[in-house]
């Protein structure tokens, strides 16, 4: 009986001998907390740096999609043949330079999709603080480019980020509304809407086009789309379903929802 | 760390003669839970949020790991107290309208687990809960402010549950004949209302840690966050489902090493049979339940994804991907054990050697299986990784990672063990009816075209964009779910009035197939742990997703490897309380069957003290 006893007590043990083995014999990932960063003007791009390759490799949760070149551009490798963000981000948006082109992918992710991918990169400003962001801007500048990343850059967007946390009637994280703005474009541009709709043949196809869509749908159903868009999917569209945060009942005052239905509704 | 709150107590005792001590440890426990959930938290709000302390510390291994201790352990014995209810009422079922009491027999000796069990559930609870309320009050004061409706539910329902449980098991010989029996068996049912419903109050507690209402920001005040969209939150039904299938699972499972250790201890060879039944029974609610196990968690894994893809990117393809290798393996296991326990029983079953040459081509399927599941795919590379592998994916096995040979792989695996159990379920019968050999030819037709399916759309993913891809899995799901539900019905029907070839001798299996129950335990076991961790871990260094940061100084989210360390404790100190406290339960029944022996010697004529 003792035998028996000993026998089975050996093989429970030694399951979880073999399963805990196994689980420390694999490559072992901490997910970190990002580190708190706080840049005084005077901080260097050496500085800047270094803290952004750290939160790049580990708490930022970049290289989950960003080190694979699948799921979001390779970031640090060619992408192409483009040479790494450094080089590439020059040339991404004419007109805009390659500091304010990384900044704006990352609090405003939507805007400039790079063709073939998806749009499932988050807000950054969600998980990381302004300084945490513009060492990422940094880091990512430094990826065969020059780092032009400043003091002055890190406190303007410290100046926006309160301004635009105090003008917002509700503060998501995401995107902040065009504070009181009453006209339709001016909402539909301040809520990023063009980076998945089209409107006067600028924007992204990922959603319905807002050009004629008011011959094809009515105000009631314009107006449950944008605040529950997760009921239903337009024709042909189905696929986006569920990529619409449904925040904008928040978001927008009664107002601005109107004044945003009532235009695309009268847009035939 | 898991965060369920859920908190057993409060059990009376019908019987105090025997329960006297048990029924004390229920007024304490019932006591402190109470004082938990109502008095704590008015206390922690008369301190002021800015003078309470956020966290608390534990001596020797930390807050952390103190309460996911607490909380994997509880939640292991709460699976197990809402699993096994579950299959209690079937098997009773099966023996009032099937006629069979020996089905009756095993619903009350499930019942009688369940009933020991029990304690240790509340018990745990209860550490859970003053662990939460000490170490992590800040949070606890959150989420009290938020669900503390729904407290005061869930704490009613204790009362409900225990005394239905109790109703259930000591009413079982009173309430045996008749319209009493049914009522019996409605309380069953009705124990599993309860249950259900606890256990989905206090999921929604931790799927709101997981996935927050889009309108709660950190500058949300709790009081502010509306009710029922924290309630029903976006995870909270997927991990309804999923759970309620895994505690079947798992209760199965646990249900099994019992009886596989009862069989190697047995002195009789009428508990031997019974016993090796028993284990036949557990292990086929434990494989034939994970065989949906994996549908229910592509559903739970989906809508993680629609609530927030960086958080499904980080479940899968982040600093977690390396979990779902072991996970795969662990699953392997799982489904070569199970289809082991079957292949070495059917040496029991006269008849059952004709199937003998096809057992090795089942092996050959699951070991290919196994392989091509535990295959990387997307695992975290730097440069100097990327440039020795040659690109971002394996050049060989970075095709075999990907989610189209992984689906089709898992669904072959799932179509073989299903095959198993249909060669041990038809092993010594002889179908009567005139129709039988067409009705086999469907059957086999419907493996046939199923694994055409599965493996035509396995292929086909490789040559289409990912979202294209990923609804193919459905196509594949449904090819093999609607032949699992076709062929057992033409067997259901094809196999009434059978001819038999022989009786099944019960009780003539090898020891080494009772290590196989156990293996299946103790992995189980395992495997929830892990997925404990997972579901818990991919909330990284919030406690409320993106609301609530944790602040502590162990917010970062352990590696695999430590993470695995606390799990094997958790398990080992899981098997350690269910052995004592199932040597408990057998005591109990020594017990009974002496008083039973004495009741009939002195029931016998002529016999007398």
């Amino acid at each position: 009986m003792l035998a028996e006893h000993l026998k089975i007590i050996g093989v429970v043990v030694g399951t979880i001998g073999i399963f805990t083995l196994l689980a420390n014999a694999i490559p072992q990932v901490q997910s970190e907390v990002p580190l708190d960063v706080s840049f005084g003007a005077d901080v260097s791009a050496s500085e800047l740096t270094a803290s952004g390759e750290l939160l790049f490799g580990s708490a930022g949760g970049c290289t989950a999609c960003h080190g694979l070149g699948t799921r979001a551009p390779n970031l640090l490798t060619g992408n192409g043949g483009d040479g790494p963000i450094g080089v590439r981000c020059n040339n991404r948006v004419p007109g805009e330079s390659c500091k304010e082109y990384l900044y704006l992918a990352m609090v405003d992710p939507n805007v400039y999709m790079v063709e073939g991918y998806s749009p499932i990169m988050p807000d950054m400003r969600r998980s990381l603080s302004n300084d945490q962001i513009w060492a990422l801007v940094a880091y990512l500048e430094a990826q065969g480019g020059e780092v032009t990343v400043t003091g002055a850059d890190i406190n303007q967007g410290r100046e926006d980020s309160a301004s635009s946390a105090s003008t917002a009637t509700v503060d998501n994280g995401v995107a902040a509304p065009a504070s009181s703005a009453t006209d339709p474009v001016d909402i539909l541009n301040g809520n990023a809407c063009l980076g998945c709709h089209i409107l006067n043949g600028t924007g992204a196809p990922i959603g319905p086009s807002f050009d004629g869509i008011g011959s094809r749908l009515t105000a009631d159903y314009i107006r449950e789309s944008i605040l529950d868009p997760g009921a239903g999917a337009s024709e042909g569209f189905e696929a986006s379903l569920g990529l619409m945060p449904a925040i904008y009942g928040n978001q927008l005052t009664a107002q601005q929802l109107e004044n945003v239905v009532m235009f695309l509704a009268n847009r035939r | 760390m898991s965060i369920l709150l859920d908190l057993r107590e409060k059990k009376t005792s019908l019987n105090s003669k025997q329960n006297g001590g048990r029924s004390l440890l229920w007024a304490a426990v019932a006591v402190c839970g109470i004082v938990s959930q109502f008095v704590m938290p008015d206390f922690l709000l008369a301190q002021g949020s800015e003078a309470m302390r956020q966290y608390g510390d534990f001596p020797l291994v930390g807050s952390r790991v103190a309460i996911w201790v607490a909380a994997q352990v509880h939640l292991l014995f709460a699976a197990f107290v809402l699993g096994v209810p579950m299959f209690a009422v079937v098997a009773e079922a099966v023996g009032i309208f099937g006629g069979d009491s020996k089905y009756d027999k095993l619903a009350k000796e499930f019942t009688r687990l369940l009933l020991v069990a029990y304690s240790a559930t509340a018990i745990w609870g209860a550490i859970l809960s003053f662990l939460l309320v000490t170490l992590y009050p800040g949070l606890w004061l959150y989420l009290v402010e938020i669900f503390q409706v729904s407290m005061w539910v869930y704490v009613s329902l204790f009362f409900f549950e225990s005394f239905t449980l109790y109703l259930y098991y000591y009413g079982w010989d009173l309430w045996s004949k008749g319209r009493a029996k049914l009522v019996h068996w409605t309380l069953g049912i009705l124990l599993n209302v309860w249950g259900t419903a606890v256990m989905f109050i206090a999921n929604s507690w931790l799927t709101y840690m997981m996935s927050p209402p889009a309108d709660v920001t950190p500058d949300t005040a709790p009081g502010m966050v509306q009710f029922w969209s924290a309630f029903a939150n976006a995870t909270w039904m997927p991990i309804n489902i999923h759970r309620i299938i895994a505690n079947v699972v798992f209760g199965g499972a646990i249900v099994g090493a019992y009886a596989a250790y009862r069989f190697l201890v047995a002195k009789t060879d009428e508990e031997r049979a019974h016993y090796d039944w028993m284990g036949y029974i557990g292990n086929l609610i434990a494989i034939g339940a994970l065989i949906i196990l994996p549908f229910a968690g592509y559903y739970l894994g989906r809508e993680i994804y629609e609530f927030n893809q960086q958080m499904g990117i980080t479940m899968m393809g982040g600093f977690m991907s390396w979990l779902w290798i072991i996970q795969a393996f662990l699953i392997g296991v799982l489904f070569l054990a199970g289809n082991y326990y079957l292949w070495v029983g059917m040496g029991r079953i006269p008849g059952a050697e004709r199937f003998t040459p096809y057992t090795k081509w089942m092996l050959v399927v699951l070991v290919l299986g196994v392989m091509v599941w535990a295959t990387p795919n997307t695992m975290i590379a730097d440069r100097e990784e990327i440039a020795a592998m040659g690109g971002t994916h394996h050049p060989f096995l970075g095709v075999l990672g990907v989610m189209s040979a992984k689906n089709t792989a898992v669904n072959l695996m799932i179509l073989t063990t299903f095959l198993s159990f249909l060669l041990y379920r038809r092993a010594n019968s002889r179908p009567t009816v005139t129709w039988a050999r067409t009705a086999t030819i469907v059957q086999v037709a419907l493996f046939v075209i199923s694994t055409f399916v599965v493996l035509f759309y396995g292929v086909w993913g490789y040559f289409v964009p990912a979202i294209t891809r990923i609804g193919f899995s459905v196509y594949q799901v449904l090819a093999v779910l609607a032949t699992i539900i076709g062929v057992i019905t033409i067997d259901v029907f094809m196999l009434r009035g059978a001819e038999s070839r022989g009786d099944i001798r019960w009780g003539q299996m090898p020891a080494r197939s009772q290590y196989a129950l156990f293996i299946l335990a103790v992995t189980f076991t395992w495997l929830m742990g892990l997925m404990g961790f997972a579901r818990s871990g991919i909330r990284q260094h919030w406690h409320v997703w993106e609301v609530m940061r944790d602040t502590s100084e162990q917010a970062a989210t352990p590696a695999l490897g430590y993470a695995a360390i606390v799990i094997s404790g958790c398990v080992l100190i899981f098997f350690a309380l269910v052995s004592f406290i199932f040597w408990l339960g057998g005591l109990a029944e020594k017990g009974t069957k002496v008083l039973s022996d004495t009741a009939k010697v002195e029931a016998r004529p002529g016999v007398s003290q």
